[in-house]
């Protein structure tokens, strides 16, 4: 089992976008995938019309494994399940060793109820503080959306600074490219510059400002599911594949 | 937890009330897809899928396996393959293992079919349960609609509320009822071995004449079978259905009047008689493989050219029987038959016809079992064949008697005495099937005259014969001790208990 997190430090960079899109590709790819909802202001669950639960938001969660289990639901996605939690963190750490661990009550109940999932993408929320270490020692990666702008940069250079800090492998970083506008200047050198300064960091795979993406809370459910062949769509299709390829996804 | 998948279907027209209903405020959405495919309904002719719960469905090109309790089966499907053994190799032929090897998969029913989806959506139109929907418009029946929830995790409730929408509209489960009977009214129900009511105080005669009227009809639902040689089973059993009739003739001692008798019995005879060949020459090609088992492989070529000559004279005699069957001669006779057992009023009363069923019944079961145990008790390793042969002629009708009888008596009893019985019956056959082999083969080779390779066959069968002669012997040796655990002290006792209460032995 492999377990995506898809985390940002800095808000409104199309995370949860990214989140549901890779969620459902994934999924589409015919592997069993459960997508966390960890994040109270992005809620991934709304975009696949989950409600969420409000059994989850009580502290001592992670120690019901059957109340776990319970919450999950079903998209309207073949291999595709949703958690659609308003977690608190305290947990997390708990949280995810158990899911890596195949003898823990959580993984037995799990396969008990044959949702024994090949791939958890985690939804995170942006602060870094909040979110235990262990997010990022557990996470087999650690996908980033950046937008090629100053302020981006910055925080992108934190969290690789973060990562350095506490001894994380750097390689489980795995950022792209986000809300790209080939139309701005300061977008292109952005670009080039942390692409120069990261250079194993990045992906190919960009995904550009689309209104396909800003429709989605309208259109309540993944490009890739409503406009599969918009620019938007081809360059999500794009960003799993490769990271199917750099985590080993594909093997 | 996810509730397992179940099949349910209904007569097309009412899949209207599932789309016109709000179930728990879900709204209700069936789609259809924009094309038909063909579909056929495939089972065997005694319908042993649907009586284990199984529905065998070819749509397009992919055959599919629904079965109760378990998730549907889906593979590649092979039209043209007659017997599960020609399937291709997959999960449908896998869980079909148990399916006998020697009946055909006919097809039920046929048509087009339109795959759908059916589901259940919430306000923020999320979808909470769908289901498959199956839409068969038969060439010729009615059109039903099979549909299968599919529960999505969580969501278990909305699972509940469609199950209940289905069976609201009139949905049954797959095993709930009959949906061959559903498409066609008309649909056989065959049973080989119809169980037939038999009431104490009821008369031998109306016994006998039920049970006649019953295995006619049997012999009668087997005939299109035989003419279309679809497979052996149907020969197998419309012969089967004719030696009860002649049973039931001869054993029912003065049930009828004796010039009646003997001339029933003389016209079911002339009605099996024609039958006798082509089921010799099928009980060769069945044993086919184990033959080329029991000789060495040098001698495997002798056997391919004996084959060949079993399959042209197999193909004559098919051929020579069906039209036999399709004779308005055959049909007068096996009507007029029918409609004498159906009718009854040209039917003679003999001596005993008016005795009760269940006295008559002990009284012929008790005879029979004493006369076997008498022929069984003398028989040792050098009683001659004829003798054992009559003891299995013995045993056989002992069996049929309590097969007719059966539901007159206490059914853990019968079943007690009857374990035993069948091992002796099982041993008694062999040792006679091994005989008449013998004798078969011995018969094919006189036929060969003319024939170049004849050495060679000679050779082979002379080589089959030897060794079917050896396991004649050995089967031999095992008939007294399968006599011994028929003749144990239990046994007795109970065959006295039902049969002689309060008599001597």
């Amino acid at each position: 089992m492999q377990i995506i997190a898809c985390y940002s430090n800095k808000g409104g960079v199309g995370k949860t976008a990214t989140a549901v899109n890779l969620a459902y590709a994934i999924a589409a790819s015919g592997k069993r995938t459960l997508l966390c909802d960890l994040d109270p202001q992005g809620a991934s669950g709304f975009y696949f019309r989950v409600s969420p639960s409000k059994k989850l938001t009580e502290s001592r969660f992670f120690e019901d494994v059957e109340r776990f289990t319970k919450a999950i639901r079903g998209s309207d996605y073949d291999n595709l399940d949703i958690l659609p939690a308003n977690m608190s963190f305290r947990d997390f750490d708990v949280f995810l060793s158990r899911m890596k661990n195949g003898q823990s009550r959580l993984k037995k109940a799990l396969r008990a109820v044959k949702g024994d999932y090949d791939v958890i993408l985690l939804d995170c929320p942006p602060n870094i503080s909040m979110l235990s270490e262990s997010v990022f020692r557990t996470a087999d990666a650690v996908v980033v959306p950046v937008i090629p702008t100053t302020l981006s940069q910055r925080t992108f250079d934190q969290l690789v600074a973060f990562f350095r800090d506490q001894e994380l492998p750097a390689k489980r970083i795995h950022a792209f490219f986000s809300m790209v506008q080939g139309a701005k200047s300061l977008h292109g050198e952005t670009l080039a510059q942390m692409r120069e300064d990261h250079p194993k960091r990045f992906l190919a795979a960009h995904i550009p400002f689309a209104s396909e993406i800003e429709r989605m809370g309208v259109m309540r459910a993944p490009v890739l599911a409503s406009a599969p062949n918009s620019a938007a769509g081809k360059a999500y299709m794009a960003l799993f594949a490769e990271l199917a390829v750099r985590i080993g996804m594909d093997r | 937890m996810t509730p397992a998948e179940e099949t349910y279907y209904l007569p097309a027209d009412r899949l209207a009330d599932l789309t016109d209903a709000w179930p728990g405020g879900l709204r209700v959405m069936a789609e259809h897809a924009p094309e038909t495919l063909p579909f056929a309904i495939r089972d065997c002719f005694d319908q042993s899928l649907r009586r284990s719960q199984r529905l065998l469905i070819e749509t397009g090109g992919e055959v599919t396996l629904l079965t109760v309790g378990r998730a549907a089966l889906h593979q590649k499907a092979t039209p043209e393959a007659r017997f599960v053994a020609g399937f291709l190799g997959g999960p449908v032929k896998a869980a079909l293992a148990d399916v006998s090897v020697l009946r055909a998969l006919l097809v039920i029913t046929s048509g087009q079919a339109r795959l759908g989806r059916l589901s259940l959506i919430d306000s923020e139109g999320k979808t909470r349960v769908r289901a498959v929907l199956r839409r068969l418009e038969p060439t010729c029946g009615t059109p039903v609609v099979l549909i299968t929830p599919q529960a999505l995790r969580g969501y278990d409730r909305a699972y509940d509320e469609l199950v209940s929408l289905i069976r609201g509209a009139g949905g049954v489960p797959l095993d709930g009822g009959n949906l061959y009977r559903m498409i066609d009214p008309q649909c056989l129900d065959y049973i080989a071995k119809p169980v037939i009511e038999v009431g104490r105080q009821e008369t031998a005669f109306d016994v006998a004449s039920d049970l006649i009227g019953a295995y006619i009809g049997v012999a009668r639902a087997n005939e299109r079978g035989i003419i279309d040689d679809q497979d052996t089973e149907f020969l197998h059993d419309y012969r089967i259905a004719l030696r009860k009739v002649r049973s039931v003739l001869s054993l029912f001692r003065d049930v009828f009047a004796p010039e009646q008798t003997a001339e029933l019995k003389a016209r079911f005879s002339a009605l099996m008689e024609p039958t006798g060949a082509l089921r010799d020459l099928d009980v060769y090609l069945l044993e086919q493989e184990d033959f080329y088992g029991l000789v060495p492989a040098s001698l495997h070529d002798g056997l391919d050219r004996m084959f060949t000559h079993i399959r042209g004279e197999r193909e004559n005699a098919q051929a020579r029987l069906a039209n036999h069957l399709a004779t308005g001669r055959y049909d007068k006779e096996i009507t007029a038959l029918d409609k004498l057992f159906t009718r009854r009023r040209k039917l003679t009363a003999g001596l005993n016809a008016s005795r009760a069923s269940y006295d008559f019944a002990r009284e012929l079961i008790w005879k029979r079992y004493r006369k076997i145990c008498r022929i069984a008790s003398a028989i040792t390793d050098t009683t001659p064949d004829a003798e054992v042969h009559d003891l299995r002629i013995q045993c056989k009708k002992l069996r049929y008697l309590m097969e007719f009888f059966g539901p007159a008596f206490p059914k853990k009893d019968f079943e007690m005495i009857l374990k035993p019985l069948k091992k002796l019956q099982d041993s008694l056959g062999l040792f006679n099937d091994y005989g008449i082999q013998q004798a078969n083969l011995r018969a094919f080779i006189d036929r060969l005259d003319g024939e170049p390779r004849k050495l060679e066959i000679a050779q082979s069968v002379g080589a089959l014969i030897a060794v079917l002669h050896q396991r004649q012997i050995a089967e031999r040796a095992k008939i007294t001790a399968a006599f011994a655990g028929f003749d144990s002290v239990r046994t007795q006792r109970t065959f006295r208990a039902l049969f002689h209460d309060g008599e001597e032995f």
